[in-house]
């Protein structure tokens, strides 16, 4: 594996893996929606999955933190197996785990679903104090240390309904933030937003990423796909079908489907093109 | 053509009569309100068995008509389970389970009104189902519940006039003894009405504001 300028993180084979999953399958009713994916992500490491509208990209998301339940398949995070389910056995894993070790992971939704009866303020707290008990003073500095770094000391006392869209996002990635989470998971987190709302959400992902976070990212914005990504996955009807490096995904892509989904990123990126082959030069 | 000496010399008997009615409306409500959270709670829960039960009690009471639970209950359940069940007893079971199965459809409901992506966002921060009802789903719930809580306490108030069909004597029996023996119907039925009207009238104007800020808080 290869270093993004942005994501700073132990390079080689024998990086730790924070996320692994095998042979992921899901059903919906009768309909197969994920058909058995295998994935690795490694500490600190930036993964970016794209792909078309219904080829599972939310599906896959909401499986490692067990909002879905996959069908089959194995799911370890920070080295604890918490999904263990082969076809005709396997073993389940108590729900109170499940409610622990849920916690290792942090979830940014697309819809922000900040607790509206809270305020930002509450809303960070809230993990820290009913689900890991912390003392409230504690949990309270520690909430407003990372509104801060988020950019939004001056709103900790507001509701959600007075926030902007951009700034309840960025409440949203706090409160995920206070579990302290191993690995952090956003399901297009910009695409809800107006347009010029979008960068300031996108600036504080790339903050996280540069601190050293671990993250999986659902977007459709391919350019920042380029910017934070150390890696690319390519989800084509439940399955990847293709995945490696940005520039390789987005630039040098083989897999038919993706050489179309890429195609429209490609006609604007073509004009950058020479800066984007630059910048991604050390990698290729 | 009005003789209102008849309201004045049984004011008395009407007076209890008001009581209680009053007696019965708050303590059918507040019986109601526990079988309402118990019943909706066991609606939402997610095993097969309990929520089949939960529906099954609910679609019983609000589908028999109140008078007809009250004179069973009254009449038929004390042969049924020899025991003997007083009218104040029975009046206070038919009521309160009639009103508690409408209150649990109203949890119910509001409960499911909630965003599903707040019990995923819940559900993401490690929130057990306990702590995501109590902290999380419940309060917002409740806020939307409010009005229609209040209508169908409302109604309930209305309805405890059919404890006159099995002789507690709350306000309508009392109107109806006396103008049994007064011969002035008119008088006193109207005064009933007036009384309702007195009461009622003021707490439906209550609940329209209530839900009017319920929706403004959104
Ligand atoms: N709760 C559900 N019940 C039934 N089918 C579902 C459910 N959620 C998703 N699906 C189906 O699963 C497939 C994958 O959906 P998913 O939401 O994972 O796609 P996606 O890649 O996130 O798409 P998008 O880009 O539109 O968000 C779709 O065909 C969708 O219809
Ligand atoms: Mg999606």
């Amino acid at each position: 594996m290869t270093g993004n300028p942005i994501s700073p993180r132990p390079d080689g084979a024998n990086a730790r893996q924070v996320l692994q999953l095998e042979r992921i399958c899901l059903d919906f009713a009768a309909k197969r929606v994920l058909h058995g994916v295998d994935l690795k992500v490694a500490e600190g490491e930036v993964v970016v999955l794209i792909g078309a509208s219904g080829s599972g990209k939310t599906s896959l998301l909401r499986c490692i933190n067990l909002l879905n339940s996959p069908t089959s398949g194995r799911i370890v995070i920070d080295g604890e197996t918490i999904f263990d389910r082969q076809a005709g056995g396997g073993r389940e894993i108590a729900k109170q785990e499940v409610n622990r070790i849920r916690a290792k992971t942090g979830m940014v939704f697309q819809q922000f679903n900040l607790f509206p009866h809270m305020t930002a303020l509450q809303n960070v707290m809230e993990g820290p104090v009913t689900v890991k008990k912390q003392p409230a003073g504690a949990a309270r500095d520690k909430a407003m240390q990372l509104l801060k770094a988020m950019g939004l000391e001056q709103h900790g006392d507001k509701l959600p309904r007075q926030l902007s869209g951009g700034q309840q996002q960025r409440v949203a990635i706090a409160r995920a933030m206070a579990m302290q989470p191993k690995v952090m998971l956003f399901d297009e987190p910009t695409s809800a937003l107006d347009p010029e709302l979008v960068g300031e959400v996108m600036k504080a992902m790339v903050e996280l990423a540069k601190s050293g976070m671990t993250m999986v990212i659902v977007t459709h914005e391919l350019g920042f796909a380029f910017e934070i990504a150390d890696r690319i996955v390519f989800l084509d009807q439940g399955l990847i079908a293709e995945e490696g490096p940005p520039h390789k995904i987005l630039l040098h892509p083989t897999h038919e489907r993706l050489k179309s989904f890429v195609g429209r990123f490609h006609e604007s990126a073509d004009m950058l093109r020479p800066f984007l082959e630059a910048m991604h030069a050390d990698q290729a | 053509m009005f003789d209102f000496t008849v309201l004045t010399n049984n004011w008395p008997l009407l007076w209890d009569g008001l009581l209680m009615t009053l007696y019965f409306t708050v303590i059918t409500i507040l019986a109601g309100l526990a079988i309402g959270l118990i019943v909706g709670l066991i609606q939402l829960s997610t095993f097969r068995p309990l929520v089949l039960v939960g529906q099954l009690y609910v679609e019983f009471f609000r589908n028999i008509p109140l008078l007809v639970t009250l004179l069973w209950v009254y009449y038929a359940f004390p042969i049924f389970a020899g025991i003997n069940v007083t009218k104040f007893w029975a009046g206070f079971i038919g009521l309160s389970c009639y009103v508690g199965s409408f209150y649990a459809e109203i949890l119910r409901a509001g409960v499911q009104s909630i965003d599903q992506g707040q019990t995923d966002a819940a559900t993401a921060i490690g929130m057990s189902y306990s702590q995501r009802m109590r902290r999380i789903i419940l309060p917002q719930a409740f806020r939307r519940m409010i009005p229609p809580l209040a209508g169908q306490s409302i109604i309930q108030m209305k309805n405890t006039t059919l404890l006159s069909m099995i002789t507690v004597p709350d306000l309508l029996y009392q109107a109806s003894y006396i103008s049994s023996f007064t011969y002035r119907p008119m008088e006193v039925y109207t005064a009933v009405g007036a009384i309702f009207l007195i009461i009622l009238v003021p707490l439906t104007y209550l609940a329209r504001k209530l839900e009017k800020s319920g929706m403004m808080s959104k």
